[in-house]
This record gives C-alpha cells, sequence and structure tokens, in this order.
C-alpha cells in the first residue's frame, strides 16, 4: 500500500527498492490513512448518497399523502396488490441471507458456497424484479393517474432501477466467482463484498417501501 | 463498529424487525398508529445514529494526525 520506500544502510534495500519501482507500472499507489478500505468506503459514501436520494422520494410521497390529504389513498377504484407485493418483500429479505451465506461461505474459504448463494441470489433478485413488472402491467394504473400513480411509479420505479443495478453487480461477481477469481483474504474477495453491502442496502430500503407504500 | 458485508447484514435483520413489528401493528389497528409507531422508532434510530456518528468523530480526532491526538 506504502507508496514511499526507505533505504535500508548499505545500499541493499535502497537498489531492491529501484528495482522495485522500476517493475511498478502507472501511477503510484495512493496513500491510505484510513482504516477502512477506500472500496468499502466507496460503496458506503454511495449509499449516504442514495439515502438523500429515497428521503427526497419519500418526502414527496408523504406530501401528497399528509399535506394534500386526498380522500382515500389510493384513490378509488385502485387497489395496491399488497400480497404479491408482501411475496415479493419474502424473495428480496431472502436474497439478503443468500448473500450473506456466499460471503460467509469465501470468509471460511469455501468458494462452494460462495457460488452457490451468488447464484441463488440472483435468481432471487430476478425473480423480484419480475413479479415488479407483471405488477405494473397488471396494475391498472399509470404513472399518468393523478399524482397517486406518479408517486407510485416514482418510488417503485427508483427502487426497481436499484435492484437492476444491483443485479448488474451480482452478474459481475456471479461471473468472476465461477471464473475462480475470489479468496478467504478479506482483500481478495471485495468483489463479492461490496455489491453484498449494496443488496443489503436495496433490500433495506424495499423494506421501508413496501411498509411506506403498500402497508400504511 | 466494524464496516463490512456482515454489519450490513447486521442493520438488515434490525430493520427487517422493526418494520416488521410496524406492519403487524398497523394490520392490528390502523395507519396512523402504524405510522406513529414507525416514526417513534425512526426517532430512536436517528438520535442512535447522532450518537454513533458523535463518538465516531471524538475516536477519529483523537487517532494519529488527528486534531486531538497526543503523542
Amino acid at each position: 500500500m506504502e507508496s514511499a520506500s526507505v533505504p535500508l544502510p548499505g545500499g541493499a534495500g535502497g537498489h531492491a527498492a529501484d528495482t522495485h519501482q522500476h517493475d511498478h507500472h502507472g501511477p503510484p499507489e495512493a496513500n491510505q490513512s484510513s482504516r477502512i478500505d477506500r472500496q468499502t468506503l466507496g460503496i458506503l459514501l454511495f449509499i449516504i448518497s442514495e439515502v438523500m436520494l429515497f428521503g427526497a422520494f419519500f418526502a414527496s410521497y408523504f406530501f401528497l399523502r399528509v399535506v394534500v390529504n386526498p380522500p382515500s389513498w389510493p384513490p378509488h377504484p385502485f387497489e395496491l396488490p399488497v400480497a404479491v407485493a408482501g411475496m415479493n418483500t419474502a424473495i428480496l429479505v431472502s436474497s439478503s441471507f443468500t448473500i450473506h451465506y456466499a460471503l460467509e461461505g469465501i470468509r471460511k474459504g469455501n468458494k462452494q458456497a460462495m457460488k452457490l448463494g451468488l447464484a441463488v441470489t440472483w435468481l432471487l433478485g430476478l425473480t423480484f424484479l419480475f413479479v415488479q413488472i407483471n405488477e405494473y402491467v397488471h396494475i391498472g394504473f399509470s404513472a399518468r393517474t393523478e399524482a397517486f400513480g406518479s408517486i407510485f411509479y416514482s418510488l417503485t420505479g427508483l427502487h426497481g432501477a436499484h435492484v437492476f443495478a444491483g443485479l448488474m453487480l451480482l452478474t459481475f461477481a456471479t461471473i468472476r466467482a465461477f471464473r475462480g477469481h475470489f479468496d478467504k483474504d478479506a482483500e481478495k474477495h471485495l468483489g463479492v463484498e461490496v455489491p453484498g453491502i449494496y443488496w443489503h442496502f436495496v433490500d433495506i430500503m424495499w423494506i421501508i417501501v413496501f411498509f411506506t407504500v403498500y402497508i400504511l | 463498529m466494524r464496516y463490512n458485508e456482515a454489519a450490513v447484514f447486521k442493520w438488515v435483520l434490525i430493520f427487517a424487525v422493526a418494520v416488521g413489528s410496524a406492519i403487524a401493528l398497523t394490520l392490528l389497528t390502523s395507519g396512523l398508529v402504524g405510522a406513529l409507531y414507525a416514526l417513534v422508532l425512526a426517532i430512536i434510530g436517528s438520535w442512535y445514529g447522532i450518537r454513533w456518528s458523535r463518538e465516531w468523530w471524538r475516536n477519529a480526532r483523537d487517532r494519529p494526525g488527528g486534531p486531538d491526538h497526543k503523542a
């Protein structure tokens, strides 16, 4: 990690350092002062920005729901498919367990568990998206159906876009896992750890979206 | 606090239990009661988060290179 090198007395260390520097290609390694590795820090900062984005959408939702205060929510005659969304919630929460299983597997050096966990997580994520698209097709209103339709599609669609992004990350992680790219050491499975953290965030956001949109 | 997937997974479980209880309360009573309960949970969560971030900054200032670090 450290880019600076201290030559040893007698010049032997200095020579070794020179050789090392000549072998190094590309820009020098950035100095890392934080106790957290930069990939994990990056995804955490990204998640903080995403929380603010979702916060703006939730603020719009509650503004429409509480301040505008329509006579009925959802407006008559529309109904939200709570049972289907509940099943979808169960699918997404299950996928958090499977990605955790994958990470626990690779932490213990069990690559088969990691591959299985990633593949199942990917399938569960795809199922969630498929069910949500199916729900959009059959729900009976569009994003142009009053403010209710707009905010419903905005919130669930924003989350769906995040599931899609997470699914892309999981696709790369799964392909790399089957190619044998990851190992037991923490720095050698960051390619699964970072998508795993993002996937958990997507899961937490859905739990809140489900409660807010479908239950309240 | 650790910053890895296992720590975030713990938060998934905390959110699932908290929101699960809010859903149960909403279905048993009314939307207003559920919303108020969820608001209380959100306030408790925010208070916990603020306390944690203050502690984090205090530790960060005491670290080598930090403004309050004593060699």
